[in-house]
């Protein structure tokens, strides 16, 4: 399962309110979340990209606009992601969540943002004591 | 990796190579007993190990660690599926079983005379030894560690430096990664190499779909291989299974074997959450072991707490806020301690084979979740007396943040609705329990299915209830016993 360029571009418009990042890492988590998806398990791959399509086109259901989460302006799009991580309804809290959750693992592999925290890099290659 | 003929044959076939399964092949292949062991997952190589915690989902977890159990809520289920099992993956922790847990489990079945605690008591010994088990040292505590030690002595509470199988550990925490240094003495590294030198073969990539029988006897299983190729292995003595509280039951229930009553039912887990605290002084909550310190003071109350290493790509999910309010509280990563409380849950589920996967069923009950926010308080309480300037619950319809202890009375508020929690379990349970005859569970005293011969199970399925600790040493200490008899 593929997030083409497209959709890529709106879920990064999103992605970069949520993680307050520059659009360019955003781009780098969405290219990020297409790579995941074509390695995750049908299922949960199917679910990922329903909840990318979701945030990315139901801002008509959750505050009223008639356009793509990429093209409402920085303050509605606020109140519209809002709704979903403070939704009442389970599934929808979920959903956004379980998104947070798999691009949160592209920003944290990040090089600029792990150099910003401190953390080191994401993978330490270390030879065992056999090695 | 050894291939396969498309029928072989060995004296036992131990399916499943984790904490159980290698347990059980050593035992038989130092016995003298011809052994095949078949691991679905991969081999880990070393360049599998310590790569992140996408990498590591991706490479070594079971579906690729999207499993989950369904319920009234969603609950993520880890598990490996990789040579030497979720050893590879779990936290290195070694906890002796305790004689009340024992009695519970094994006490109340009428098991003592079968299963004596001594008797486990003598196989953990020796795993100790054999797994180079001690007590994380003062130097690998980290800051998440001391922080938790320093909270729960200012409260007078029951703590300790977490026993460990490792050994002289670099301190990479990366022990939930594959050790990247290979010093977490798992099955990968200690058992499985020990069974191969007496002439084991494990095969990886050989997941087992059923069990073959012949007149109520076990003589071989039938799977495929991961390149898709089916394989037949025959049993002269048995198979043993030891594929987990989820592969087990699944493979019976395909196999049409055991009571349907019981097999893949009283699913058990001990599920667990996590708060986190702010600090005013750097934890760096990556460096040092994993999970180096533990409160077992409230273990009677049915919860225990311990450090939980959580990396930074994982350290956001539930933390509130988006764009720069995400920014400000990720910038307090390197300050933030996190600890986990785990339950043992009174909750049954289920398991079931179903179109090339399992389907987990589970729901905590109502106890289970008063439990639950009773240990979320107690964590938030020992943050405060560590020192933490604010603690993030994480519970939706609870406070966002709490900034003083004077505010902790909120928590007793939280929501006992689990769909409002983040829970997540690894320890699984009593899927084909153990109980006196087949109204009672799936397999006997010996670990033998009830009503067949040469087939046994010996893993975490097995043991008649949860544990209310960490179960590899127990799991371990069962299938050295039982496998011992089998010889």
């Amino acid at each position: 399962m593929r997030l083409g360029p497209d959709a890529q571009r709106r879920i990064a418009v999103v992605l970069a309110d949520v993680f307050g990042e520059p659009i360019d890492v955003a781009r780098d988590i969405a290219v990020f979340l297409d790579g995941y998806l074509q390695r995750a398990p049908a299922r949960a791959a199917l679910g990922i990209r329903l909840g990318v399509w979701a945030v990315t086109w139901l801002p008509f259901a959750l505050v009223g606009v008639p356009l793509p989460a990429s093209a409402l302006s920085p303050a509605t799009r606020e109140r519209y992601l809002a709704r979903w991580a403070h939704s009442r309804n389970y599934i929808l809290r979920e959903a956004f969540y379980l998104l947070k959750a798999i691009a949160l693992m592209g920003w944290g592999a990040q090089p600029s943002v792990r150099a910003r925290l401190d953390v080191g890099p994401l993978a330490v290659t270390q030879p065992g004591p056999q090695a | 990796m050894t291939r396969t003929n498309d029928i072989d044959s060995a004296d036992f076939v131990v399916v499943g190579s984790g904490a159980a399964g290698a347990s059980a092949a050593r035992v038989l292949a130092e016995a003298g007993r011809d052994v095949i062991v078949l691991e679905e997952g991969p081999e880990v190589r070393q360049e599998d190990r310590g790569l992140g915690a996408v990498e590591s989902f991706l490479r070594l977890f079971r579906d690729r660690g999207t499993q989950v159990a369904m319920g009234r809520s969603v609950i993520p289920v880890l598990q490996a599926r990789c040579v030497g099992g979720t050893t590879v993956v779990n936290g290195a922790i070694v906890w002796r079983l305790p004689e009340k847990a024992y009695e519970r489990a094994f006490g109340a079945i009428g098991a003592r005379d079968a299963i004596p605690l001594a008797a486990l008591e003598e196989r953990m010994d020796r795993i100790e030894r054999d797994l180079s088990v001690g007590p994380a040292p003062e130097r690998l505590l980290g800051g998440n560690g001391t922080l938790m030690k320093r909270g729960s002595e200012s409260l007078g509470w029951a703590g300790h430096p977490i026993r460990r199988n490792v050994l002289d550990c670099q301190g990479s925490g990366r022990c939930m990664e594959a050790c990247p240094t290979k010093r977490k003495q798992s099955m990968e590294v200690t058992y499985l190499p020990r069974a191969a030198k007496h002439g084991a073969r494990i095969l990886a990539e050989h997941e087992v779909r059923t069990i073959d029988m012949s007149a109520a006897r076990a003589v071989g299983v039938t799977g495929v291989r991961g390149d898709g190729s089916p394989f037949r292995i025959a049993a002269k003595h048995g198979v043993v299974l030891a594929a987990s509280a989820i592969q087990s039951p699944c493979i019976l229930r395909r196999s049409g074997i055991g009571p349907r009553e019981h097999v893949g039912q009283h699913f058990r887990l001990h599920p667990a959450t996590a708060v986190a605290g702010v600090y005013r002084d750097p934890v760096r909550i990556w460096e040092g072991a994993t999970q180096s310190f533990e409160v077992d003071h409230f273990r009677d109350e049915g919860f225990k707490m311990e450090v939980t290493g959580l990396p930074v790509e994982l350290a956001g999910v539930r933390l509130p806020g988006m764009g720069q309010a995400f920014q400000r509280a990720m910038a307090e990563y390197p300050r933030m301690a996190v600890w986990g409380v785990q339950i043992r849950a009174e909750a049954e589920g289920s398991v079931s084979p179903a179109n090339g996967r399992s389907d987990l069923r589970y729901t905590p009950t109502p106890a289970d979740m008063e439990i639950f926010r009773r240990g979320a308080r107690r964590l938030a309480e020992m943050h405060f007396a560590a020192g933490a300037l604010r603690v993030y619950p994480g519970v939706h319809g609870g406070p966002d943040v709490i900034e003083s202890p004077d505010d902790l009375g909120q928590l007793d508020e939280l929501p006992l609705d689990p769909r409002c929690w983040s829970i997540i379990s690894s320890h699984l349970f009593s899927t084909c329990r153990m109980g006196k005859d087949d109204r009672a569970g799936v397999v006997g005293f010996d670990g033998a299915v009830h009503g067949t011969r040469g087939l046994w199970v010996l893993d975490a399925s097995a043991l008649p209830t949860n544990l209310g600790v960490n179960p590899q040493h127990t799991i371990m200490a069962v299938a050295t016993l039982l496998a011992e008899r089998l010889v």
